[in-house]
């Protein structure tokens, strides 16, 4: 192990670090609005968007990360649809955590008892109201462990964009092996940036979990 | 209180982790010595052994449309294992894994185009070589780069990460921006689909690659310094190595190396290369 190699590559994961973060957060971000979205459309019934929301939450899910960035990345552009690498690594990480985030929302709004909206719509809330104020806070609060480990899940899947050449933490560590055969040096700084990136997430989401358990009163 | 002990637990767990696999690492380093490696012996008792190639490397290291490794790396190949009388079990490497498939012991020669470096040559042992190659940069007809200097601010260049390409741009071009790819088949989809205003690869690659899909023109066909090619066994493996370059040697009497040339790598460039490209008996012209 050589220290001095070690600080002379810190600026280059820093750099890597700085990308998947950024990729990482954009995607998930929008996986949220998406998951929200399509959890609702699909718990709701809401007509024709519920057959396109399931369909893709199922073709999205059932497809591994890799496959679907090649897809954006080397596909598309054939048909006329150049992208990007960055945007498709935003895109690609939106989609599938979109599905994965869809799965645990829906999760927490069925798992909120019936008799909840039956008492918000006799104690005169018009249904609309009772989904805002009532349904979805509890559901929320439910989903927040799936939540969190969706958002683990999604950070460390941004390790395969090195297929679709974007800079991140898992290339940067290849492509400086290959340069200078440095492997011990490049792979502990790996596992260490990772665990910079991931530890505060899963210590930040055990926190919020327990601020956020008031569902269910009555139990 | 509890739970703030089990989560400090658990963070001096991670540090302990992180400590142990730093340890580990400093303690492999001073036992490089060891045995990671077979020697000519043992791989001729297992009756087996692990060549490293290309896969997706035509026409030099690929798989054909029948699932059948290919190419002239692969051609010479076959003759070790029919010489040694073993079968041989190919692992498809990457550019930039080939050091450390050797490094590990995962295989026993690394025959993926290998082009011989000083800084390479610290790290594994290479024999004589087989093959010439210089670097090349291909680019799209309508703008062909005929010199670096013609590389904008804004331009960049595609690289496959691990090869001589890459080290030689970023050493000696360090302002030219690349777009780096981890295996060839990644490169060439992104340059086909338009990203780059070029490629710099070994030269004989972008010339092959020049010649299979038109709308391409390599306006540099000789970059950087003239280097060869070479298999490259792990640090230390002296009998593997000895073994070799008697056969390399022996295989130059028979002019093998050119009969290689003319099965697997005429289509592509035709007889006006053979010379240039081959090395015969391990002695460069």
């Amino acid at each position: 192990m050589d220290w001095d190699v070690i600080i002379s590559y810190l600026p280059l994961y820093k750099r890597a670090m700085i990308l998947t973060l950024k990729i990482g957060w954009m995607g998930i971000l929008f996986s949220v609005l998406i998951g929200f979205l399509c959890a609702v459309i699909r718990h709701y019934r809401v007509p024709v968007l519920r057959g396109l929301a399931g369909f893709y939450i199922e073709l999205f899910r059932n497809t591994p990360l890799l496959v679907q960035l090649f897809f954006l990345y080397f596909a598309l552009p054939r048909v006329g649809i150049p992208m990007d690498a960055e945007v498709c690594g935003v895109l690609g990480l939106s989609l599938l955590g979109g599905a994965y985030m869809a799965e645990a929302f829906r999760s927490g709004i069925e798992a909120v008892d019936s008799v909840q909206m039956e008492s918000a719509l006799s104690l005169g809330m018009t249904r609309w109201q009772a989904v805002i104020h009532v349904i979805l806070p509890q559901a929320i609060s439910i989903s927040v462990p799936a939540f969190v480990a969706n958002i683990i899940f999604l950070l460390k899947e941004t390790s395969v964009f090195s297929a679709i050449s974007l800079m991140d933490l898992m290339f940067t560590a290849k492509d400086l092996i290959g340069l200078y055969y440095r492997t011990v040096e490049c792979l502990s700084l790996l596992v260490a940036f990772y665990l910079i990136i991931l530890l505060p997430v899963s210590v930040i989401g055990s926190l919020v979990e327990r601020r956020m358990r008031y569902a269910g009163f009555g139990d | 209180m509890k739970r703030n002990t089990r989560r400090i637990a658990a963070v001096l767990l991670s540090v302990l982790l992180i400590a142990g696999i730093f340890g580990c690492g400093s303690k492999k380093e001073e036992d490089a010595s060891g045995d990671v490696f077979r020697t000519l012996d043992e791989i001729k008792e297992s009756g087996v052994i692990r060549i490293g190639v290309f896969s997706d490397k035509s026409p030099f290291g690929f798989v054909d449309e029948n699932g059948i490794y290919q190419g002239y790396d692969v051609y010479f190949a076959e003759r070790i294992g029919a010489d040694l009388g073993v079968t041989i079990e190919y692992v498809s490497t990457e550019a930039a894994s080939r050091i450390e498939y050797l490094e590990t012991g995962k295989v026993d020669i690394i025959l993926a185009n290998f082009t011989v470096t000083e800084e390479r040559a610290q790290v594994v042992d290479f024999a004589l070589p087989y093959m010439n190659v210089a670097l090349g940069v291909v680019s799209h007809d309508d703008r062909v780069i005929t010199d670096l200097s013609q590389i904008g601010a804004d331009d960049q260049i595609i690289v496959i990460t691990g090869t001589t390409a890459e080290t030689f741009l970023v050493k000696n071009y360090p302002d030219i921006q690349l777009q780096k790819f981890d295996t060839y088949a990644a490169a060439k989809s992104a340059f086909e689909n338009g990203t780059g205003v070029a490629w710099a690869n070994d030269n004989t690659e972008v010339i092959a690659f020049a010649a299979v899909n038109p709308g391409y023109t390599v306006g540099i066909d000789f970059l950087g310094s003239a280097d060869t090619i070479a298999p490259a066994v792990t640090k230390g493996n002296q009998t593997l190595l000895d073994w070799l370059n008697d056969e390399i040697v022996a295989l130059g009497e028979e002019n093998f190396f050119h009969k290689d040339y003319e099965e697997t790598l005429v289509d592509t460039y035709g007889l006006e290369f053979e010379d240039t490209l081959v090395v015969e008996g391990g002695v460069v012209k």
